[in-house]
């Protein structure tokens, strides 16, 4: 066993030592087979694909008293993978698909109806969503591989995946600081939403639009609760 | 709170409608361009130079050609009672570019004489170089450096050939020369008057020490020197024509319109090189389009070239962008020598470097220099990185070549550069024909004999370096790179007795160099295709005489192998 060792030691040294092992350190290396490749993948390619964040405040009133909104509060954040396919050097086309979480906050005023009179320290309503948005894309001026300035004209859809009622009291009952009742599943929203949309963008920074053309409430809620704002208007953030 | 926004933006929506309703309609930037010159005639002894006329009789070019004659003032006159402003009226591209309205730009084509009209894009070129700047102490390693960056091109060899661009005129087209006109480094310029017409293209007037450093740093890189009296360039006597074209983070004006225009001055006043160290990349154009035919700078670049002017462009610093990579434009052009970075340690192309090839497979770079480099800064001297700077080292380089044999004509010169390239005739995407030697002009041509030779095995091709080629000179490391040495000498003063003050040697000599002047000698090899195509390069550390073994599977299908070795270049066919 001994003899065994000594030998594979012996080997390895031996292997060590030639010259014919000796790796050549290799200092520079290029491959223009594949570093050099035609790209068709970019912002201004025939397809891209990024991901962008957004920030949409609802804006305007709602459609009669009871449901006063918290300006810049009631927004919508948004976050979604944008595929654009590009047509000509003018016009592309392309879908969003996104996650949104829409708050309505609720003014707590004496006049307030939605979802009840009922005051608290804060309120909101907010839905979970998932939609789809597809859009045409208006580029302006000649450009290389970047996305440059272009106009989005959008439509929308989506399902509400989730809706809640949030409160917040303070203080809470016995003795805590705050209490926080959240109520899922409003049978009373809307879950199918849809609408259109505008985008005016430059490079990763775009100014958006959105106006809603379905209800927010069911046929059958409250007849109390007016119709909420349906313009949201606020700004995107590309990721790329 | 509701209230006041909605007021708020009612407030700003009426003011900006007011405002508006002011407001002239939207211009859009056109290129027109026009049919003929018909009519037009020049006195080239009135018009140019006489650097220019004599650049051209040196080189057999016509005094003048139609590219040189005026553009119709009657063509003119039309565009502008018909536009909103002519910003560029172009002898070269016969043809003026202008601000009109959607409206106006509709009528442009309608006008006698127009041959087309062209949407106009303002752009930004963009200087080649990584961020910008600041004057600091230069160290040791800085002035070692600051040596190397002209003796690694053989600047010593140029002054020992009296050799500094004498006679020559180099126009640099920048984007601003800040504290040129102060600096130190260029005190000597001052003294001879050598800044002998300066343009600012963007703003129209002759002031361009404003505007930003890039210039002043380019500059320097042919002609600045620093305190202690070394030139950080190789052409300190040439003359200078300084042309603002760009600008720096902004863009107002049309950058390429005032690129050509700054050719035309350059090409008037005798210019005999244009260093631009800047480039055109993604904001505009694709990758495939940088074939030297698309960009107006591109086609601008190339004219110059006819007209008998070399012109030096870096190659760009996009060599760790994935998605642009390759040389921007005008670096593209084929008769535009392109000029790529090299580390000053390694002396291997350095990481930011854009590669070859441009579109069509066409080699570029065209050669190599330093890629970081000690430059003159508003306020003193500073270590910046770039292509920008292997340039105009490049350009100086050539101002010396140029003055040693003033009849070349500039494609003649512009061959014999890429011949004086440390791989001629080996090239790869990376370093092109490598670093440019002075040696290649002042020294007489020898031929190298052979350094390494194919040994075929059964499955294998080995390349064996020569036993002549095999010897590696010794030479003494020091302790530490920058201070004492590592071995006591033989004659080194005895230890003072005890209680005795040890007698103090003389103090060495600061070391010149910290990093040799002579790039190491290491192995390039490439595999090409049976069109001449490279399909993988690399570049090999020599420790053993049996270098490389490559299957011959490797060498299938008209596959070659190059390998260059201390100045010998050798193919091996494939089957």
């Amino acid at each position: 066993m001994k003899l065994h060792v000594a030998t594979a030691g012996l080997l390895l040294a031996a292997a060590a030592v030639s010259p014919a092992a000796h790796a050549q350190r290799v200092l520079f290396r290029a491959d223009p087979a594949t570093d050099s490749m035609q790209v068709s993948y970019g912002p201004n390619r025939k397809f891209y694909q990024h991901l962008f964040v957004g920030y949409t405040p609802v804006v305007g009133n709602p459609a009669g008293s009871g449901a006063a909104l918290r300006p810049f509060k009631s927004a919508e954040l948004f976050i979604g993978v944008r595929s654009k396919f590009r047509l000509t050097q003018t016009i592309s086309t392309g879908f969003d698909v996104q996650y949104v979480r829409l708050v309505y906050a609720l003014e707590q005023n004496s006049r307030k109806q939605l979802p009840s009179p009922q005051l608290h320290e804060q309120e909101s309503l907010v839905l979970s969503q998932v939609q789809v948005q597809p859009f045409v894309r208006l580029g302006f001026g000649r450009r290389g591989n970047v996305i440059g300035h272009y106009l989005d004209l959008s439509g929308w859809g989506g399902w509400a995946m989730a809706t809640s009622h949030r409160t917040e009291d303070r203080p809470g009952t016995g003795g805590s600081t705050r209490m926080v009742v959240v109520e899922h599943g409003l049978s009373y929203l809307r879950r199918w939403p849809f609408g259109v949309g505008a985008r005016l963008g430059a490079g990763r920074y775009a100014a958006t639009a959105r106006y809603r053309l379905s209800d927010t409430f069911i046929v059958g809620a409250n007849p109390a609760y007016v119709e909420l704002p349906r313009w949201l208007v606020g700004l995107e953030l590309g990721l790329f | 709170m509701r209230f006041s926004l909605i007021l708020g933006l009612l407030l700003t929506l009426a003011v900006l409608r007011t405002h508006a309703q002011h407001m002239p309609p939207p211009t859009v930037r056109y290129w027109v361009s026009f049919r003929d010159k018909g009519g037009q005639t020049l006195q080239p002894t009135a018009y140019f130079h006489p650097a220019a006329q004599a650049r051209r009789q040196r080189q057999h070019l016509p005094a003048a050609d139609s590219t040189d004659f005026p553009v119709r003032p009657d063509y003119v006159a039309r565009v502008q009672a018909a536009a909103d402003t002519v910003t560029l009226v172009s002898r070269w591209f016969n043809g003026v570019a202008c601000r009109a309205t959607l409206a106006q730009g509709a009528r442009l084509r309608q006008l006698p004489g127009v041959r087309s009209v062209e949407e106009w894009p303002v752009n930004e070129l963009l200087p080649a170089s990584r961020p910008v700047a600041l004057a600091r102490p230069l160290t040791a390693a800085d002035r070692s450096l600051a040596r190397r960056q002209t003796a690694a091109l053989g600047g010593t060899d140029f002054r020992q050939a009296r050799l500094n661009g004498h006679g020559m005129r180099i126009a640099i087209f920048d984007v601003g020369f800040n504290g040129t006109d102060r600096h130190a480094a260029f005190a000597h310029l001052r003294r001879r008057q050598a800044i002998v017409a300066t343009y600012d293209f963007l703003r129209r007037t002759p002031d361009v020490y404003q505007g930003g450093n890039h210039g002043t740093e380019v500059l320097s890189c042919i002609a600045g020197q620093l305190p202690d009296s070394t030139f950080i360039g190789l052409a300190p006597g040439a003359e200078f024509l300084l042309a603002r074209t760009e600008q720096m983070y902004r863009e107002r004006y049309a950058e390429e319109e005032a690129w050509l225009a700054a050719a035309e001055w350059a090409d008037r006043n005798g210019a005999d090189i244009i260093n631009s160290s800047l480039g055109y990349t993604d904001r505009r154009y694709f990758p495939e389009q940088m074939n030297g035919r698309t960009s107006l700078v591109a086609r601008a670049a190339e004219l110059a070239v006819r007209k008998g002017m070399l012109v030096v462009n870096a190659a760009g610093n996009d060599g760790d962008d994935p998605k642009w990579r390759t040389v921007g434009t005008p670096a593209d052009g084929d008769s535009v020598l392109a000029v790529g970075g090299l580390d000053p340690d390694t002396y291997l192309h350095i990481e930011f470097s854009s590669y070859g090839p441009a579109p069509g497979k066409r080699l570029k770079p065209n050669v190599a220099a330093f890629g970081v480099a000690i430059t003159a800064v508003p306020g003193g001297y500073s270590r910046t990185e770039g292509t920008s700077f292997a340039s105009p080292l490049v350009a100086g380089f050539a101002a010396c070549a140029w003055q040693q044999q003033r009849n070349l004509s500039v494609m003649e010169l512009f061959g014999r550069l890429q011949q004086a390239g440390r791989l001629y005739p080996y090239f790869d995407y990376a370093h092109g024909y490598g670093l440019l030697q002075a040696r290649h002009f002042t020294a007489p041509a020898i031929l190298t004999a052979p350094t390494f030779d194919f040994v075929r095995q059964d499955s294998a091709v080995r390349v064996v370096i020569r036993p002549e080629a095999a010897f590696v000179p010794a030479r003494t490391l020091p302790l530490f790179a920058d201070s004492v040495q590592a071995t006591t000498p033989a004659e080194a003063a005895p230890m003072a007795a005890v209680g005795q003050e040890q007698a103090r040697p003389a103090a060495p000599s600061q070391p010149d160099e910290l990093v040799s002047p002579t790039p190491p000698d290491y192995l390039y090899w490439q595999l090409l295709d049976a069109a001449g195509r490279l399909l993988r390069y690399e570049v090999l550390e020599v420790a053993q005489r049996v270098v490389l073994r490559l299957p011959l599977h490797r060498l299938q299908a008209g596959t070659t192998l190059r390998v260059h070795y201390k100045g010998y270049t050798a193919t091996y066919p494939g089957q």
